[in-house]
């Protein structure tokens, strides 16, 4: 791709765009006020390159656009250029250190398990085994 | 230990690494035999695994994305045509277990007996006691973690670990199941509990097909390809096969392979062994057409690429108060259940389903099951101020049945040659034609509602279902099927072409009906099933001139 991508005015963009895509709400922030248009953006990206060229295409198209009506007749009428839009945004601000912390998410991080001990649904299992007829051989 | 060297003819040529073709390489090279596999991808490991970075759940929609359309890696060839399901696979060393999620399930006793029992698709030329010994077998190299003694299925030697605690969303299931009186029991996985051989303990990442960075999860690159190379086998990537040549006796000769820059080698062999899965080997029996078989490689039953089975597959998210620890893995099954799994004459569909308990993942795919059950409602349901709807309800809190069907073998779904669009070594694509039967449809309907009903006895605030996925779920079988009759399988009981004496095929392809269970177990059984009985009658084997 050349050129600077994204250009602050492509940042610009997307961030009214992601804002009405995940607006402030429900004790969560707006997209851009976490930075989804900025660093996270990047990151996204980073994960997911082939976003990139369509969305680059979908940010200098919105430019000449009101952005309520543009997201919303891509949702209706676009719905590949829409799951590109859609699918930045909600990627990068997922990737936000503050929103996980709001939703309580600490990561897919490791956790050891324990196979010690008896499990706690024995009791069930049992009643599997009573009400379950058996399985039929065929010779 | 004799290693094969490049040109020189090796016993056994194996095409694909993955599930089927690890096995036969480790225990064919451990039998002494000279073993060459070609693998089209590379070796992949925790230096590739996103599963342990912020960006994993970006990184499912396109790096690590298991539709090879998607992915466009460079092994990886299209997938052209109109299908209700489009297959998935992985193109590298381990195959589909790179990414697959390691639920571990035998078939039933009576997947093998489809005609005799349900007047539908054909019987097994084998039965389930043909494969309860590799069965065992596999389990112990797969290091499967599971509970035995389900009283669904034959009787099984126990799983060489115990299995993984079910977690918060298998105790909910379980509870809904107990209050319906409906089968249910704790998942088996080729993941290890605890460490044992080449695994480490699992450590709950839950990002199981991104690759395991704790290497819980069996794939052959930890299980079967050390002691195949150790034994003298030798692993050949980038390796593109294109043709399987034969001589003037009709036998295979070998495999001719395009390397990473395009050049052409042919791998002698004695033996050829196919185990590219169901679409790649049937694309290759097509490609190796000839004057002597004009209509494809071991295609004279014109059965080579029909009967692709799928296991169409749809979900019910259960959406619950109580915080369910819910991204916490493993993404294998916590629980799952065969009450729906045989044929009952109240309904009006033959054969069944078998349903299973998973985590929903991170915040990112919770928001995107929301998105998909609520869309409908219109765009300011799930957008807007709507959208952290998705995290406040779902994320943390709810559990996801998956259901997957047992689809019917018909001839219309097929994999073919496309006769326009090429793979980067200007090989034809795959051409998949698959649609999705009405038995299966009614199937699924029912089923669906049945797993409404025990998402609400788990204590669901909510529901959330999806229709037939789109995109498989990487089960590719049954289109090179087994049977004794030349006229209507493509190989013998043992796996071996009816039309070429030195060639095998040893991938899902030879399934004859796919049951409803996910079908590695199996896959690796029948294959050990196989080379064991090639290892037995090596002194009558046929080769070539």
């Amino acid at each position: 791709m050349s050129g600077t991508w994204p250009t602050q005015t492509q940042r610009l963009t997307l961030a009214q765009l992601a804002d009405i895509l995940v607006a402030e709400g429900l004790g969560m922030p707006a997209a851009s006020a976490v930075g989804v248009a900025d660093g996270l953006l990047d990151r996204c990206l980073d994960a997911a390159p082939a976003l990139a060229e369509p969305l680059k295409a979908l940010l200098d198209e919105a430019q000449h656009s009101e952005p309520d009506a543009f997201v919303r007749q891509l949702a209706e009428h676009r719905p590949d250029d829409f799951t590109v839009l859609s699918t930045a945004v909600v990627g990068a601000y997922f990737l936000s250190a503050q929103v996980r912390r709001l939703i309580g998410y600490p990561g897919q991080q490791p956790s050891p398990l324990s196979v010690a001990g008896e499990p706690d649904y024995l009791d069930m299992l049992e009643r599997v085994y009573e009400r379950h007829p058996g399985h039929q051989e065929y010779p | 230990m004799r290693r094969p060297q490049p040109g020189v003819a090796a016993d056994v040529v194996i095409v694909g690494s993955g599930a089927s073709g690890a096995v036969a390489a480790a225990h064919l090279a451990a039998a002494g035999f000279e073993v060459v596999c070609l693998e089209q991808g590379d070796w992949t490991g925790p230096a590739d695994y996103m599963s342990d970075r912020p960006e994993a759940e970006l990184a499912w929609i396109e790096k690590w994305s298991p539709d090879p359309n998607t992915r466009r890696g460079p092994a990886d060839y299209p997938l052209t045509g109109e299908a209700d399901v489009r297959p998935v696979m992985y193109n590298g060393v381990g195959g589909g277990l790179v990414q697959w999620a390691a639920m571990w399930q035998p078939l039933l006793a009576s997947d093998f007996k489809a005609r005799t029992l349900d007047g539908v698709a054909d019987d097994w030329p084998i039965n389930w006691s043909d494969l309860a010994e590799p069965y065992a077998q596999v389990a112990r190299e797969m290091s499967v973690s599971g509970l035995g003694d389900d009283p669904a299925l034959p009787e099984l030697e126990p799983y060489p670990n115990p299995p993984i605690p079910i977690g918060r969303i298998g105790m909910a299931a379980a509870r809904g199941m107990d209050r319906l009186g409906w089968h249910w029991w704790p998942g088996s996985n080729a993941i290890a509990s605890r460490s044992h051989r080449s695994l480490q303990a699992c450590q709950r990442r839950g990002t199981c097909m991104m690759g395991c960075p704790e290497n819980a999860k069996a794939t052959p690159s930890l299980t079967h390809w050390p002691s195949a190379l150790a034994a003298g086998a030798r692993l050949v990537t980038g390796a593109r096969v294109a043709q399987i040549p034969i001589d003037e006796r009709g036998r295979a000769r070998g495999a001719v392979y395009l390397d990473r820059d395009g050049v052409e080698h042919l791998q002698p062999a004695q033996v050829v062994i196919l185990a590219a899965n169901a679409v790649g080997t049937a694309r290759l029996l097509l490609l190796s057409a000839s004057p002597r078989f004009p209509d494809g490689l071991a295609n004279s039953s014109g059965l080579v690429g029909r009967r692709l089975m799928q296991h169409p597959y749809r979900t019910v998210t259960a959406v619950c108060e109580d915080f369910l620890d819910s991204w916490q893995g493993p993404w294998g099954q916590s629980i799952y259940s065969l009450e729906f799994a045989e044929t009952h004459p109240d309904r009006d569909f033959v054969r069944g389903t078998k349903w299973m308990v998973m985590p929903h993942g991170g915040p990112m795919f919770a928001a995107a099951e929301y998105q998909e059950a609520h869309r409908h409602e219109g765009f300011d349901a799930v957008w807007g101020p709507a959208f952290h709807r998705a995290g406040a309800e779902v994320f943390g809190h709810a559990f996801t049945w998956g259901i997957q069907a047992e689809d019917l073998p018909e001839d219309a779904n097929r994999v073919v040659l496309d006769p326009a669009v090429r793979d980067s070594s200007g090989l034809p694509a795959a051409r998949i034609e698959y649609r999705v039967s009405d038995n299966t449809r009614r199937m699924l309907d029912f089923n669906v509602a049945r797993a409404v009903e025990a998402a609400e006895a788990a204590g669901a605030a909510s529901t959330m279902v999806r229709d037939i996925w789109p995109t498989g779920i990487g089960h590719v079988l049954g289109t090179t099927r087994m049977g004794d009759d030349p006229r209507c399988s493509v190989v013998d009981r043992w796996c071996r072409a009816h039309d070429v004496a030195n060639l095998y095929i040893i991938d899902g392809g030879v399934f004859v009906t796919g049951g409803s269970a996910n079908p590695t177990a199996t896959i690796m059984a029948n294959a050990l099933r196989v080379v064991d009985h090639m290892i037995q009658s090596r002194a009558s084997q046929e080769v070539p001139s």
